[in-house]
């Protein structure tokens, strides 16, 4: 038995088996919410583990079992908040414009044919107060409720940072769609002897 | 509910369909339903959002991280920084130790305890085999004998030496206290000598009567002291 199992283990509350239960059915999502946000695979491995770290040797103090899921969506979050340094540039939400512009079709199956490391880099490319809650959505663990609750936003707030992060990932998938860009090198003026 | 409105509710509408019973879509869904451009907008965006929900949980985690979590493979796991309260919570411990200790320190020290000290000198005049030794108890004696010591006034007296060379010492409430013999115009007197220490100065002095015997006792800026007697408290108040 693991020292994460052992801890997990150690708790009355909690046995080896419930902490492996909790391990298969969020490790996936766990990890997946988290490479969004570092962008980094090491680094989603590592918040991930230190999820499940925490849970281990605190996670018994939940009383209601119910709230697992969100309670360690929320603990991945806070430890990567707390992970990074943050950045001094600072994003004013409000003044970010809200796209009102419609799907078009051929959007839709321009991502279908894109390759889930792109569209993955996509949602990276999305400002990260619009990120988490959008890669929350998009696990579809969540409800706009839970993942107003992970993030500590009001329900509001969920609804207009998803409207305005499928915006930019609208835009950041449309880059990506068009591939790298060719551009033609200019005509060279051949010097006309006399 | 507008078109704009239901939109930017159903937004958050899982493409999945796992929010189908949630109350704050419904009116934004039956409006959709009844209007044909925010149905087919609204279709568009599930397929857009089934798409890329599709795209993100294709992503498979690393192998090995799921076995790496459950053997706990980072046995030197990273302090993490809600292990701070713990430091928080021992210098708490030890102010509240400090603090606790202090109070119980004050409260046995809260003031000298003249009456208690008085029931004890004459107890030990009843009780006592009195009988010391040593030159300085012999100065010191010789002091107290002389009619013109004040004995609140300065005393030769050495509590250490006097401890060391033979002074008759008992013991009070745990600390070390000595007594002396002395005789004026006949009448016997027992002088008692305390150590203050950590004893903060009471208003005195006290006067105690128990069965004939007088004893009044009173303290200055390194001792605490009981001179007892059986020819009545006025004549112990003339010895001060």
């Amino acid at each position: 038995m693991g020292i994460t199992a052992q801890a997990a283990a150690s708790h009355p509350s909690m046995g080896e088996d419930t902490f492996t239960l909790l391990v298969d059915r969020y490790y996936a999502a766990l990890y997946r919410f988290a490479l969004s946000l570092a962008r980094s695979q090491a680094d989603a491995c590592d918040l991930t583990q230190q999820t499940f770290y925490v849970w281990a040797t605190k996670g018994h103090t939940l009383r209601d079992t119910a709230k697992a899921k969100t309670w360690l969506f929320t603990t991945l979050y806070r430890e990567f908040l707390r992970s990074r340094r943050r950045d001094t540039r600072v994003t004013s939400l409000e003044e970010l414009p809200s796209g009102e512009s419609d799907l078009a079709d051929d959007e839709i199956d321009r991502v279908r044919q894109l390759d889930g490391a792109l569209v993955l880099e996509a949602l990276g490319a999305v400002a990260e107060a619009f990120r988490a809650p959008l890669t929350l959505f998009y696990l579809e663990d969540l409800s706009y409720q839970e993942i107003a609750e992970t993030l500590g936003v009001p329900v509001g707030t969920v609804m207009s940072r998803l409207s305005r992060g499928k915006d930019q990932l609208r835009a950041a998938l449309a880059t990506r769609a068009q591939g790298p860009q060719i551009v033609p090198f200019p005509a060279v003026q051949r010097r006309q002897t006399p | 509910m507008n078109n704009h409105e239901a939109k930017f509710r159903l937004k958050a509408y899982r493409p999945g369909g796992q929010d189908a019973g949630a109350a704050a879509f419904c009116e934004a869904l039956a409006q959709a339903e009844r209007d044909p451009a925010l149905r087919a907008w609204f279709a568009r965006e599930q397929a857009f959002d089934a798409t890329v929900a599709a795209k993100v949980g294709a992503i498979v985690p690393p192998a090995g991280l799921r076995e790496a979590i459950l053997a706990g493979a980072r046995v030197t796991p990273r302090r993490a920084t809600w292990a701070w309260p713990a430091w928080w919570w021992a210098i708490a411990a030890v102010i509240v130790v400090a603090f606790t200790f202090n109070a119980v320190w004050r409260s046995r020290s809260d003031t000298v305890p003249l009456d208690s000290f008085s029931r004890f000198a004459i107890d030990d005049l009843r009780l006592g085999h009195h009988g010391g030794y040593g030159a300085a108890e012999g100065v010191l004696e010789t002091a107290l004998t002389n009619p013109a010591t004040h004995l609140a006034g300065v005393l030769p007296i050495d509590f250490t030496k006097l401890e060391a060379t033979g002074c008759r010492t008992l013991h009070f409430a745990g600390h070390d206290v000595l007594e002396v013999c002395f005789h004026r115009a006949g009448a016997e007197f027992h002088f008692y000598i305390l150590p203050r220490g950590t004893l903060r100065g009471a208003d005195g002095p006290h006067m105690l009567e128990l069965g004939g015997v007088s004893a009044l006792a009173w303290n200055d800026a390194r001792y605490v002291y009981a001179v007892i007697g059986q020819t009545g408290a006025d004549t112990l108040r003339r010895l001060l």
